[in-house]
């Protein structure tokens, strides 16, 4: 187990050693540094006051480290327009993009489980086509189109909801479904295979002959273990929706990471830009992890295995 | 032995499921055709487009479709807010979508596919470093990796396909390999190695053929998810640049006009993205049954 | 003794409920159109542009400064002179104004402040001043070097921040930095908190000098798109919305329970070609420039834009200020532009690269004003930028190709040739000697008549040879709610926001 875990801990600090590398490498080796990360418009010699600072002249590796060193002390730099550290900015909208990304991720439970296992309980009859289409809808629609059709009709149609801004839980209704809408078909999809896979197993075929009745068969023995998978899928899915939040996040102007980062790119604030996408890939890198350990001890089947 | 019989039913459940939502036969003649019609609008725009896309006339602003009372037949699906024909930017806007969308996936697929066979089959410290690597850029989502390029490197529509090319490579490396590493225990592939044919003839002879497939399925998957990343760049700002008309650029001009009512500068090009999308999943739902059934872990 | 007393119990009670009312209570919430920036908080770096106002009138006070009625309103000045030979001027300070942070008001905070200005035309307000003197704790003398009939327009209006006083001992306690973390003024409101990019609040100071504020609360909520500001508007999220344009105006207009408040203030967009000094570009023909001109169809934004309600300019000094001369209009003639282009070697147009903007005016008449130009063949693209980068980058001479520019800061056409059209303005990338040496001939001109004239050749100068491209002068459209019961919009003339805000009223049932 130690080493299982060991193991998956070496892998993860490697991913994030490597993430770390490939942002600073893309930014140094893409044109002038010094241009990206000083504010825009600043004099000749403020560029050259950062160069300096940044050691821009020092050989690549000396720099990375130095980089390095200050990401570990949570300096994440300066946002050039809101004059406070991007790490502060960066944990006071982190919060909201949680609370959004938990009730997507609530809403798409909440509709893609029942619908998955009524699909697969109900294989190749009518439920089930509703089921595929919804699938098919669901993940072939991008979620800004989805936000701006929902703004469309209860906001600006029928006035039932704000269109956008936060505040209020109605605030939140439209965001999340937009959010969810993709990761509910997602859901539904892997819940029905997992759910069919379980249907078919021996224990399954075991309790049928031993005469209980259908429903507490699903009920009690399918259900648990066909949710395994789908569970684990949704803790990395939480992190995921919390990253690609960016695009709801702006049609319906939520203050979450998201936002930050559309702000970061049209200020052209770009110390924003930087922070939020490493800080977004350490913390995907980091559930993955645990949701793999997580999975290990669940399962003992994985831990010996590859 | 139960279990092996009871999996293949529940794979032949799925299967069955798959095809019972495609035609009768199986061909997937709908999506075909629109992509099919997508391709003809993006090469025969400029026949096509009744008007100059990136110029309007201001005096005709908001004009709603052809249908709607105030609508006129010179603009049969509107204008938008500076009294530029959407009918002549959605169909401009199909070959900026179909060109940054297929380049991308070429340049994609080219690289992972490569880069996926080298791993598999060489094994060792390359399959090490490349796995290190793919794992790592796997970590962060497309459409946030894509903006921070595009903010480093600014965007053009050129740096648009590399862009995405360089963000979703990853997808098929990761399935390339796992198809390269079983393919190395088939017999053929131990023959020519027993042969004495060059690690270069096989990769190239015995084992890209082979995850041709692999690469042509995962291809038209891509399609969608790369159409609907390139639509949110520009939906945020940092797609191919204006006046260049993009479906993504449009819905993000046509949200201000969301709220006066003008809906058809919103649900028009966003049905666009939504149809393209749409036929290519379908699409690559189809061949992934037709070419392997293997390959259900898509 | 006893009558005496019950006067005095029923003078108290009397008063009382009146103390009470004074109270500040209630909250105004406005949907701000733009980022609020640190530095605006801070008068010593004011831009040229008229925006920081809206949180100096909020947070400090100037010794002059516009007010309903007077545009050169004695505040934190009780009177000023001017000595007979022009040289010098002297404020009498108000007594008894107090900081937010209890410091008291004295000459000494008046030089510091003058000192410490760094922000638009600080070099010439440098340059004209020979010292301030602190005659005594209330009373400061600025000695010229020689007379300068702007002064007062420099010194005492928003055309700069220099009046604007702020606290010395606090400012060198905490620093520049400091200060704009934690500003503290002499203003009707001061800081509560700020959130980057999301809202900031400030609250009433109840010993303001001149009067306690009636309304308890104000929170500026940054609201960038346009929808969404009229969307919080519509629930009642905000009080006051500002920059409300085209096809939103017309919908805000039709909703019942909300209106249309448009300000006016002397501000006018205009095209800047910084390539026409450069030979090799076709902008340096000035045909290309005078093509540019009639390209556009300036009534059309008008009504597209701002409802009608904006008025189209043809000189880049606003029609409403000072030794304003009024042009031959350019009219929209699309083909005369191009012939122009054609006489000038451009038959088929050219490639006129980038236009950058400013968000939000290069949003709304940037947009369509590119699109005219390439109709007639000027093939440019739109660029837009966040307003302090825009200003920040446009003064270091760092944006290149044609800027759409406006200017909303007060002054006179002296102030606005000398920011745009003189070597040495901030914000200018070439001009003509001409022009130059008319300049200092009007700026040592006590006459005004003879100033006037020689203002007025400088305009006519500037228009002659198509330095710019005017395009409009703007309507501010704003949208108000129901509980605004003052919003304070126009009422400080040329003045595009809501002030005074210790006059502003909430309905608190």
């Amino acid at each position: 187990m130690k080493t299982y875990i060991l193991r998956r801990l070496g892998y993860s600090l490697i991913s994030l050693v490597l993430l770390s590398v490939t942002i600073f490498l893309f930014v140094r080796v893409t044109g002038d540094p010094a241009v990206l990360l000083v504010e825009p418009g600043a004099s000749k010699a403020d560029v050259d006051a950062l160069r300096a600072q940044l050691g821009l002249d020092r050989p690549l590796w000396e720099q990375y480290v130095a980089f390095v060193r200050s990401l570990l002390r949570g300096d994440f730099g300066q946002s050039f327009y809101y004059r406070t550290p991007v790490f502060d900015l960066y944990l006071s909208r982190l919060p909201n993009s949680l609370l959004l990304a938990a009730c997507a991720m609530a809403f798409s439970l909440l509709v893609g489980i029942p619908t998955g296992i009524l699909a697969a309980v109900r294989v190749n009859r009518w439920w089930d086509s509703v089921g595929k289409i919804f699938a098919l809808l669901g993940l072939s629609m991008p979620a800004f189109w989805v936000g701006l059709v929902m703004i469309l009709f209860f906001s600006v149609y029928l006035g039932w909801l704000p269109s956008s801004g936060s505040g209020t839980a109605a605030h939140l209704v439209m965001p999340a479904v937009a959010l969810g809408w993709y990761f509910a078909a997602a859901h539904m999809r892997l819940t029905r295979s997992s759910m069919l896979e379980v249907l078919g197993s021996e224990y399954v075929k075991l309790a049928r002959l031993k005469g209980l009745p259908e429903a507490l068969v699903i009920a009690k023995h399918a259900f648990k273990n066909a949710l395994i998978p789908v569970l684990t899928l949704a803790g990395i899915n939480l992190v995921i929706m919390v990253n690609v939040a960016v695009v709801v996040e702006t049609v319906f102007a939520w203050p979450g990471i998201g936002r930050l980062l559309y702000e970061g790119i049209t200020f052209r604030d770009f110390p924003v830009v930087q922070a939020t996408v490493l800080l977004g890939g350490a913390m995907i890198v980091a559930v993955n992890l645990v949701v793999d350990v997580l999975y290990a001890v669940i399962d003992p089947r994985i831990r010996y295995g590859r | 032995m139960a279990v092996r019989a009871e999996t293949s039913r529940a794979a032949g459940l799925t299967l069955a499921w798959r095809f019972a939502a495609l035609r009768a036969n199986g061909f997937p003649l709908i999506p075909i055709t629109i992509l099919a019609v997508l391709a003809l609008v993006a090469v025969f725009a400029e026949a096509l487009a009744p008007h100059d896309p990136e110029v309007g006339v201001l005096g005709e602003r908001f004009k709603p479709p052809a249908w709607q009372a105030g609508g006129s037949e010179r603009y049969l699906l509107g204008t938008d807010h500076l009294g530029r024909d959407v009918l002549s930017r959605l169909i401009y806007g199909a070959r900026v979508s179909m060109v940054v969308g297929l380049a991308a996936v070429a340049f994609a697929g080219t690289l992972g596919t490569a880069l996926g066979i080298l791993s598999g089959y060489l094994g060792g410290w390359v399959d090490q470093v490349i796995m290190r690597v793919t794992d790592a850029w796997l970590a962060l989502p497309g459409l946030t990796f894509a903006i921070f390029l595009a903010a480093v490197v600014g965007p053009s529509a050129m740096n648009i396909v590399i862009i995405l090319g360089a963000v979703y490579w990853t997808r098929y490396a990761r399935v390339i390999r796992g198809e390269v590493l079983s393919l190395k225990e088939r017999d053929f592939v131990r023959l020519a190695i027993v042969a004495n044919c060059s690690k270069w003839t096989i990769m190239r002879r015995h084992i890209l053929p082979n995850v041709a497939n692999s690469a042509v399925v995962l291809g038209t998957l891509m399609l969608g998810v790369v159409i609907v990343t390139e639509a949110s760049l520009s939906f945020l700002g940092v797609g191919v640049p204006p006046p260049q008309p993009a479906w993504g650029l449009m819905l993000a001009d046509g949200k201000k006009g969301l709220m006066a009512g003008y809906w058809w500068l919103t649900v028009l090009p966003g049905s666009c993205i939504m149809l393209m999308v749409l036929s290519a999943n379908l699409l690559g739902d189809w061949l992934r049954v037709k070419l392997d059934p293997q390959l259900r872990q898509l | 003794m006893k009558t005496g007393a019950l006067v005095l119990v029923v003078v108290s009670l009397l008063l009382l409920p009146a103390a009470a009312a004074a109270a500040p209570e209630g909250t105004l919430t406005w949907a701000v159109h733009v980022s609020v920036a640190p530095t605006w908080f801070d008068p010593a770096e004011t831009a040229g542009i008229v925006t920081p106002f809206m949180l100096l009138y909020a947070m400090h006070d100037a010794l002059v400064k516009p007010m309903p009625g007077n545009a050169m309103t004695p505040s934190l000045a009780e009177s000023w002179s001017v000595s007979k030979d022009g040289l010098a001027y002297e404020f009498v300070l108000r007594k008894n104004v107090k900081f937010h942070n209890g410091d008291p008001m004295t000459a000494e905070d008046v030089k510091f402040s003058f000192e410490r200005y760094r922000g638009a035309s600080a070099s010439l307000l440098k340059a004209r001043v020979a010292r301030v003197e602190i005659v005594d704790p209330h009373r400061v003398r600025f000695v010229l070097k020689q007379p300068w009939p702007d002064f007062m327009t420099f010194y005492a209006t928003p055309a700069t921040g220099a009046a604007w006083i702020v606290p010395k001992r606090y400012v060198e306690k905490v620093g520049d930095e400091g200060f704009k973390k934690a500003p503290v003024g002499a203003g009707p409101y001061r800081l509560v908190s700020f959130r980057p990019g999301v809202e900031l609040t400030l609250e009433a100071f109840e010993q303001f000098w001149r009067k306690t504020p009636s309304v308890k609360t104000l929170v500026f909520r940054v609201v960038p798109d346009e929808s969404t500001r009229l969307a919080a508007l519509k629930r009642g999220e905000v009080d006051i919305a500002y920059s409300i344009t085209g096809a939103l105006a017309e919908e805000l207009k039709r909703t019942p329970g909300l209106t249309l408040a448009p300000t006016h203030f002397t501000f006018t967009t205009w095209l800047l070609f910084t390539e026409q000094w450069d030979p090799k570009s076709p902008w340096h023909d000035r045909r290309v420039r005078l093509a540019a001109n009639h390209a556009i169809d300036r009534q059309g934004i008008n009504q597209a834009v701002y409802l009608g309600l904006a008025k189209p300019a043809h000189n880049f000094v606003p029609s409403g200020m000072e030794y304003f001369w009024t042009p031959p209009p350019h009219a929209y003639d699309p083909r005369r532009a191009r012939a122009l282009l054609a006489e000038a070697g451009y038959p088929n147009g050219f490639d006129a690269g980038e236009v950058t903007g400013e968000m939000i005016y290069g949003g709304a008449i940037g947009e369509p004003v590119v699109n005219y130009l390439q109709a007639v063949g000027i093939r440019a693209k739109l660029r837009l930028m966040e307003r302090a980068a825009f200003y920040k980058e446009y003064g270091e001479k760092k944006l290149r190709g044609t800027l759409h520019t406006g200017s909303g800061a007060p002054g006179n056409a002296a102030t606005r040739i000398d920011t745009y059209a003189v070597t040495g303005g901030r914000y200018v990338y070439g001009t003509y000697p001409e022009i130059d040496g008319l300049f200092s001939e009007q700026a040592n001109e006590t006459n005004p008549r003879a100033r006037q004239q020689i203002l007025h050749k400088i305009q006519q100068l500037i228009h002659e040879r198509a330095m710019f491209a005017p395009i409009i002068e703007p309507a501010f459209l704003n949208g108000v709610g129901p509980r605004a019961a003052v919003h304070g919009l126009g009422l400080v003339a040329n003045f595009p926001y809501s002030s005074p805000y210790e006059d502003l009223k909430v309905k608190t049932r």
